[in-house]
């Protein structure tokens, strides 16, 4: 049964959300992973496997978003959604070539600034694709203490 | 003689909470509320705080329109209740990642956050395992990383590596490993400065929900019962609370649940015109009561 939101949704733009979440989903993963690697770099500790294993990872996730994103039809009424999604994984690609720089012994204040600002231009563009559809939030509050009756209540309500 | 004084701030609460998530089995006893809150310490020359609570700016109407959190009020109104500003802060100690006390570490520009290592490894290892594992990352924002990320550049961010003593003076953390988190901590205050200290305050982050879950329900066979929500285990839950209230002499009132209702019928407190509740844990020497 559709949802009441899904009923004002173009099918072209349903079916482009069904197609572009894993996308968002990927990206959002390699965001954390690659920031929670910068975290390590900057506060002097090292991950608990292997230093880089996981942003070996995140550049191959990272890599699957990227084609996937080329893939994906994008009908004119998700276009500003695919912009952002776009910038998302661009800015993504920007934060490790910033954090392979921060990885050096000798990195400069300024290349943690731009490090920083990779981040948070991903950050921004992830977060305005959750503004801007629905399905693409960034947190999963399905499994959080404070939401954890939220599927009973929603199951309950009569659509 | 107190060292420290200690309040419990309520910021926001969801009113109608299954009472099964707060405590492990009881499927058909019903609701209670679940206050949100953090903890204010001030003392020793520092102004502390135990979590930072939630991004409103980016979830506060998903979480007030689809589950029911309300009365939501930032940290600037509800530290202003205590006389201290966000800025004040200069210490913050996150009991774990979820969104809900680590999401507003960006409102404390001049604080220093600490946080368990094991949390942040075990966060990105678990993401590497694909999307069926992502209850194991539920709850956590990518963003708040991102906001750690700034603090340790500027150098206002620790990452502690298990238990540690006097971290500040008379406080001291202890990880609860792959409990309701992967690192979870918590943090004890020994009140007094002693290292065997008899006025011991623990603050559990979401390592219990209730009172209930040190206690049980029955009063005349207490027992301890785990919370409804963890990515770690069933077993490590009760054996950490075991191991908070046997710190404390066995005395359960010392280990304080920040999501507990009932927190403002045991301790000294007020409703603010916000209809906040403002509980006054301990006060130190020469500091004024914020509730009387």
């Amino acid at each position: 049964m559709e949802s009441s939101a899904e009923r004002r949704i173009d099918p072209s733009v349903l079916s482009y959300i069904e197609a572009a979440q894993p996308v968002q989903e990927l990206l959002q993963q390699v965001l954390t992973q690659v920031a929670g690697y910068s975290l390590m770099l900057m506060t002097g500790g090292k991950p608990a496997a292997r230093p880089d294993g996981s942003l070996l990872l995140a550049r191959q996730a990272a890599g699957r978003a990227h084609d996937d994103l080329l893939a994906l039809p994008v009908p004119a009424l998700a276009a500003h959604h695919h912009h952002h999604l776009s910038r998302a994984a661009e800015s993504t690609q920007w934060a490790f070539a910033a954090a392979d720089a921060c990885a050096a012994a000798d990195a400069s204040d300024g290349e943690r600034d731009t490090l920083s600002r990779a981040l948070w231009s991903a950050t921004g563009h992830l977060r305005a694709t959750a503004r801007l559809l629905p399905g693409f939030e960034m947190v999963d509050f399905g499994q959080a203490c404070c939401a954890a009756h939220a599927h009973a209540a929603t199951a309950a309500t009569p659509r | 003689m107190s060292d420290y004084s200690i309040w419990v701030l309520e910021y926001a609460a969801v009113e109608k909470f299954p009472f099964s998530v707060m405590m492990y089995g009881p499927q058909h006893q019903g609701i209670r509320k679940l206050p949100y809150a953090y903890a204010l310490l001030k003392g020793k020359g520092e102004t502390i705080l135990i979590d930072t609570g939630y991004d409103h700016v980016n979830f506060g109407k998903t979480l007030a329109e689809a589950y029911g959190v309300s009365n939501y009020h930032g940290p600037r109104e509800v530290l202003a209740e205590c006389g201290v500003a966000p800025e004040d802060i200069t210490k913050v100690f996150v009991t774990h990642a979820h969104f809900d006390h680590m999401g507003a570490i960006d409102h404390f520009p001049n604080a220093t956050f600490y946080l368990q290592k094991r949390e942040l490894d075990k966060w990105v290892w678990a993401l590497t395992l694909g999307s069926e594992y992502r209850f194991l990352v539920g709850g956590g924002d990518p963003a708040d990383i991102v906001k750690a990320v700034d603090a340790a550049r500027e150098g206002r961010m620790e990452l502690i590596d298990g238990d540690r003593e006097d971290v500040l003076p008379g406080i001291d953390v202890n990880l609860a490993e792959d409990t309701h988190t992967y690192g979870s901590m918590y943090v004890t205050i020994r009140n007094d400065g002693a290292r065997d200290s008899a006025d011991k305050w623990i603050f559990a982050g979401d390592l219990i929900y209730t009172y209930d879950n040190l206690t049980g329900l029955d009063p005349e066979d207490p027992q301890i019962v785990p919370i409804g929500l963890a990515v770690g285990s069933q077993h490590n839950l009760i054996f950490s609370s075991a191991e908070m209230l046997k710190s404390v002499g066995g005395e359960a009132r010392r280990v304080i649940p920040i999501h507990e209702d009932r927190l403002h019928t045991m301790f000294p407190s007020r409703k603010t015109d916000a209809g906040l509740q403002v509980v006054e844990i301990a006060l130190a020497d020469g500091e004024t009561s914020r509730v009387s």
